[in-house]
């Protein structure tokens, strides 16, 4: 893969944020029109790419913006933090569209490992397959890969709804402590391996459960919130659907210190 | 936005010598809309959050701190208290109205720290309110008077 990189016109210098490129600038080159823009990123560093994402949405008032080219980049369009909408004509690599609070995006690709990882809140909709740790520590909003999904999906996940069209690997919902997950295909091995709440939705077959997952009846809440989300996004509802929650034979919280216990709200 | 609270001012500050750490502690404030509902009845949930739906405020649930209703303000890793008497039934309901009006009023602590800890352009307010402030686009890391850089750096 083709990954362009810009010289930095300081070489060597520091930057206590950890950016690749400390010293690099928004390019300028998107075609602005209202409030919408398109980008080419063809010739772009992810680092400007980024900035060029930053400087239309808090500079020029944009509210909509097509990426193209994006030639599945890591690390694309990360850290947005207000309501927008972004729609990326391509695949993305790893760690595409995390920590976002707000924006609403669409990949029109596939996505590498941890795409919206620590998602607070927002929309992030995949058309084809995701990578392992998809939707890791998510924390709000939906994530929505119609396609198939690699393993650890949620991992950690403290909130946020995951849908997935096709199959998920093995561990999915690995240590997950708040949220849903609605899984249309089949999960791999250790489903919701020692994970200490939040609900795991599979309408396909299970390999096997992981520690301290166990099967629970639907109730009509479950089939709403279903629904719901399926009407959404516009996916077909398999009638299939079971539900698989902690077992809570490992469940410790009473001792927890009361800051330990805000972690997972 | 409105009226900025002067975090400065300590004078109305009224620990409760607990274990728990709320938004009271940490700002040494209460606000109007803990205590009257009519300030957060016209507050549109739907409009406050990305997507179709709820989004994110599906995860916000009412629940107790100290023993007193409160709901979570994850920007804050803090409880807010709720001291007015919530409907049954409508208590998730109430519980993120108030959350969505603490945000949108620029009083959540997070929010507060974000003049000057930001270290990348981002709305004031977050999310939940068009037309917020940029802030965090001129960060400049905090250096100690009389600190000098160490000699390879």
């Amino acid at each position: 893969m083709e990954q362009v990189m810009q010289a930095p016109t300081k070489p060597g210098r520091y930057d206590i944020r950890g950016l690749a490129e400390p010293d690099a600038e928004a390019p300028r080159t998107a075609v602005i029109s209202g409030t919408t823009a398109e980008l080419d990123a063809a010739d772009l560093s992810t680092r400007r790419i980024n900035l060029e994402l930053r400087r239309l949405l808090h500079e020029e008032g944009v509210t909509d913006i097509t990426l193209h080219n994006p030639k599945a980049r890591h690390s694309i369009a990360v850290g947005l933090l207000l309501r927008c909408r972004i729609t990326i004509e391509g695949s993305l690599g790893y760690f595409g569209c995390g920590l976002a609070d707000g924006a609403e995006i669409h990949v029109k690709g596939r996505v590498g490992w941890s795409v919206a990882e620590n998602m607070m809140s927002g929309v992030v909709v995949i058309d084809k397959n995701a990578g392992s740790l998809t939707g890791a520590a998510l924390r709000g909003g939906d994530l929505v890969v119609r396609g198939h999904v690699g393993a650890r999906t949620g991992i950690d996940q403290k909130g946020g709804t995951i849908i997935v069209g096709g199959n998920a690997g093995s561990m999915t919902g690995f240590m997950m402590q708040r949220g849903r997950q609605i899984i249309c295909g089949d999960a791999g091995p250790g489903l919701g391996d020692s994970m200490y709440d939040g609900v795991l939705y599979v309408a396909g077959k299970v390999a096997s459960l992981g520690v301290d997952c166990v099967e629970e009846e639907m109730t009509d809440a479950d089939n709403e919130l279903i629904d719901r989300k399926f009407g959404i996004y516009r996916l077909d509802r398999p009638d299939t659907f079971r539900k698989f929650v902690c077992g809570k034979q490992l469940y410790n919280y009473d001792t927890l210190e009361p800051s330990e216990r805000k972690l997972v709200l | 936005m409105s009226e900025r609270v002067d975090i400065s001012d300590i004078s109305g500050r009224k620990l409760s010598g607990g274990k728990s750490i709320d938004t009271e502690e940490l700002t040494g404030k209460t606000f109007p809309y803990q205590f009257d509902p009519s300030l957060v009845e016209d507050i549109d949930l739907y409009a406050s959050t990305p997507g179709e739906d709820l989004n994110w405020l599906e995860d916000i649930e009412l629940m107790t701190e100290d023993g007193i209703p409160a709901v979570f303000d994850r920007y804050t890793n803090a409880f807010l208290k709720i001291h007015f008497e919530i409907p049954e039934g409508r208590e998730n309901e109430y519980a993120r109205k108030v959350l969505i009006k603490h945000l949108q009023s620029g009083n959540s602590y997070g929010v507060w720290l974000k003049h000057k800890h930001a270290k990348f352009p981002q709305p004031e307010l977050g999310s939940w309110l068009a037309e917020s402030e940029t802030v965090g686009q001129n960060w400049q890391p905090p250096q100690l008077d009389g600190w000098q850089k160490p000699t390879g750096h």
